[in-house]
């Protein structure tokens, strides 16, 4: 028994030290032969890392739409060309709708309405066009709306009243006011769309989201913005649940709403409800599409790879087929030769393997350094690459090592 | 005496070579007992090293039986046979055999790599059968920086270093001068001593003549089997055997 374990233990540590040596002695064989796995883990590597890259980027920026809240809009944030011909002619979305939400709907943990357009932002001779200015009120927070940084939010006097008041976006707050401190910001009066306000407070910074830069906005009253900005426009409105109760809230709101907006029961909702999740399932149907892509090219370039290594260990075994017949003689049963030649092409497989996956995050943060695209090194890639090459190696290795065992040992010791 | 160590009946193994059939042995049979020194004797081409290989369970035979230990070779498994080359049978090839990229110590190393011996035991051992046939200043030498003496040396000590009841030799002495020969039988007769079986190949009727007995072969058949100074001496298929 003990001496089968050790017997077992030699095979493998001979194997490996053979597959070592035969490596060294064929330098530049090795190296060619392992070119192609190199090449596809490498692309695989880079394209991985670079999805998670991206993935991750995506997921900070997703973060800024509240996890427990419906956007209800006119518009169905995600949709397709036919879909929009249809939310054209849908009514706009009101205070109507926001009043009978804030009085009817018992799930909602917060309400706030969106009002939204582009203005031009001026402090003495400094000018920003084209800031995004957003209505909304004291709820809005809560509903996802990020936090400030100095000062304070709006309030529900500030609504109620409609003054004219704006709590600044970061940027804007940089841009108009350079070099002066947060907090002496505070207490500046400013135009918007050439109406003076006074700044009550700054946010703090955002990023940026689908492209939308969170920073560079400005929020007023909503009351203020229906009155200053124009009434007419379509307003979404932010509702929030309580954790885990999204779609009660969505059930409660499609009742309010239909009712609101007088649906007749045939017809159905002329109104969408967007949420974050959305967005995630669109990207992660983009980026699937890429994996795709990327495992599939990664696949094609590892076969290659991996017949590559098949022809030379069908070679190797050629050449080797004197020792192959000593070792049998002296009484290495098949299965050892069968390991020692399957333990050689994995190790060849998981050496061009490692170097691939070694280029391949290189690929992976030089794109990061040179392009917007994030890269991002997980281990998980890392065991993939090394892991996939090595399965390739055994694989492939199978049949040569198949017929390295199967000589026989006469045959092989009158090889020439 | 017991049961022989080494039957072998009727034992045949042929080539089909182009659609010809090349008959290397013919139907030899013959009985070997545990501890004897046996020569194996006959012109080149004669079957001498096709019926080595078959006593070696390298080679399974075309027809006839070969029983090993009471054992019938032809029903053992691969692995079995391997196991039996691996302890009972030490081979000493023509042609040496040795791994071309390995050193002298790592050839003989080899059986007891496959035997499952720890690397310290292991080394200590090939040192020592090393040292037993006079290369004991040559041990990290490849075969090519070695003599050809010197590599039949090699392959000599690799054949005893798993201590093998059973030494099988194709032409030990061909590549020795006359001198090494002469240790090298020397050797072979002190295993002998210690109870080791010997079959050897020749082509010297001087050294077939020291052996206690001798088997001469020809055109695949037994010619002669006697005492060794008197088979080693036949001459032509028209001499009788025993
Ligand atoms: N693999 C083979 N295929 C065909 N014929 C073979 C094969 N091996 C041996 N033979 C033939 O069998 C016969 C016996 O060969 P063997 O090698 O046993 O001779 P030998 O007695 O060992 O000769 P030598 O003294 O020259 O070594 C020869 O005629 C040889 O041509
Ligand atoms: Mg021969």
């Amino acid at each position: 028994m003990r001496r089968a374990w050790q017997r077992t233990v030699s095979e493998w540590v001979e194997g490996l030290r053979i597959a070592l040596s035969s490596l060294a002695a064929n330098h530049l064989r090795t190296f060619l032969t392992t070119l192609g796995i190199v090449i596809g883990v490498m692309t695989v590597i880079a394209i991985v890392a670079i999805i998670d890259g991206l993935n991750a980027s995506f997921a900070t920026q997703i973060g800024n739409l509240g996890t427990h809240t419906l956007y209800v809009d006119k518009w169905q944030w995600i949709n397709t060309r036919d879909d929009w011909w249809s939310m054209r002619n849908r009514k706009n979305m009101g205070r109507t709708e926001l009043e009978a939400i804030e009085r009817e709907a018992t799930e909602a943990l917060a309400v706030a309405p969106m009002a939204g357009r582009s203005v031009t932002v001026a402090a003495g001779a400094e000018e920003l066009s084209g800031i995004r200015c957003t209505g909304t009120n004291q709820r809005y927070l809560e509903t996802g709306g990020g936090s400030v940084a100095a000062g304070r939010f709006l309030g529900p006097t500030d609504v109620e009243l409609s003054r004219s008041v704006v709590v600044l976006g970061a940027d804007v707050a940089d841009r108009l006011f350079p070099k002066v401190a947060l907090d002496e910001v505070l207490g500046k009066r400013v135009r918007v769309r050439g109406a003076p306000f006074t700044v009550i407070g700054v946010m703090a910074r955002r990023g940026r989201m689908l492209g939308m830069d969170l920073d560079t906005n400005v929020t007023i009253p909503f009351t203020t913005f229906l009155r200053d900005m124009g009434g007419k426009r379509s307003i979404t409105i932010a509702v929030t649940s309580a954790p885990g109760r999204l779609s009660q809230l969505e059930d409660e709101l499609v009742g309010i709403l239909r009712r609101a907006r007088r649906v007749p029961p045939e017809k159905p909702d002329d109104f969408s409800m967007n949420r974050q999740d959305q967005f995630l399932k669109l990207y992660n149907q983009l980026t699937g599409a890429l994996y795709g892509v990327a495992v599939g090219v990664g696949l094609i370039t590892l076969v290659v790879g991996g017949i590559g290594i098949m022809n030379i260990m069908l070679v190797s075994v050629t050449e080797r087929t004197r020792e192959i017949g000593v070792r049998r003689a002296l009484g290495a049963r098949k299965r050892t030769i069968l390991l020692q030649f399957l333990i050689e092409s994995s190790v060849v497989a998981a050496l061009g393997g490692a170097v691939g996956t070694g280029l391949g995050l290189g690929v992976a943060v030089f794109v990061a350094l040179v392009s917007p695209l994030a890269a991002a090194v997980t281990p998980g890639a890392v065991a993939l690459g090394l892991g996939f090459s090595a399965l390739v190696g055994l694989l492939f290795g199978i049949w040569p090592a198949w017929r390295a065992a199967n000589l026989d040992p006469v045959e092989a010791l009158r090889y020439e | 005496m017991g049961d022989p160590l080494i039957s072998i009946d009727r034992l045949a193994r042929h080539y089909s070579v182009g659609g010809e059939v090349v008959r290397a042995l013919d139907g030899v049979s013959f009985d070997i007992q545990a501890g004897e020194w046996v020569a194996i004797v006959g012109q080149s081409g004669s079957g001498k090293s096709t019926l080595m290989n078959l006593l070696g369970c390298l080679d399974t035979a075309t027809s006839g039986t070969y029983r090993l230990n009471g054992a019938d070779v032809e029903t053992l498994s691969d692995d079995q046979l391997a196991d039996l080359r691996n302890k009972e049978i030490g081979f000493i090839f023509q042609t040496f055999q040795l791994l071309p990229r390995a050193s002298a110590l790592a050839n003989v190393e080899l059986p007891l790599v496959y035997r499952g011996i720890s690397r310290k035991e292991r080394r200590a051992t090939a040192e020592q059968a090393l040292r037993s046939v006079g290369l004991g200043n040559r041990m990290h030498h490849r075969p090519n920086e070695l003599s050809g003496g010197q590599r039949q040396r090699v392959a000599i000590a690799r054949a005893l270093v798993g201590d093998p009841s059973l030494l099988l030799a194709d032409e030990p002495t061909g590549n020795l001068d006359s001198q090494t020969g002469e240790e090298i039988i020397r050797l072979f007769g002190d295993l002998n001593a210690r109870g080791h079986t010997i079959i050897l190949v020749t082509h010297e009727p001087k050294l077939a003549a020291r052996c206690p007995r001798a088997i001469k072969l020809m055109d695949g058949r037994v010619l002669g089997d006697g005492p060794g100074a008197e088979v080693a001496a036949l001459q032509g298929p028209r001499a009788v055997g025993t």
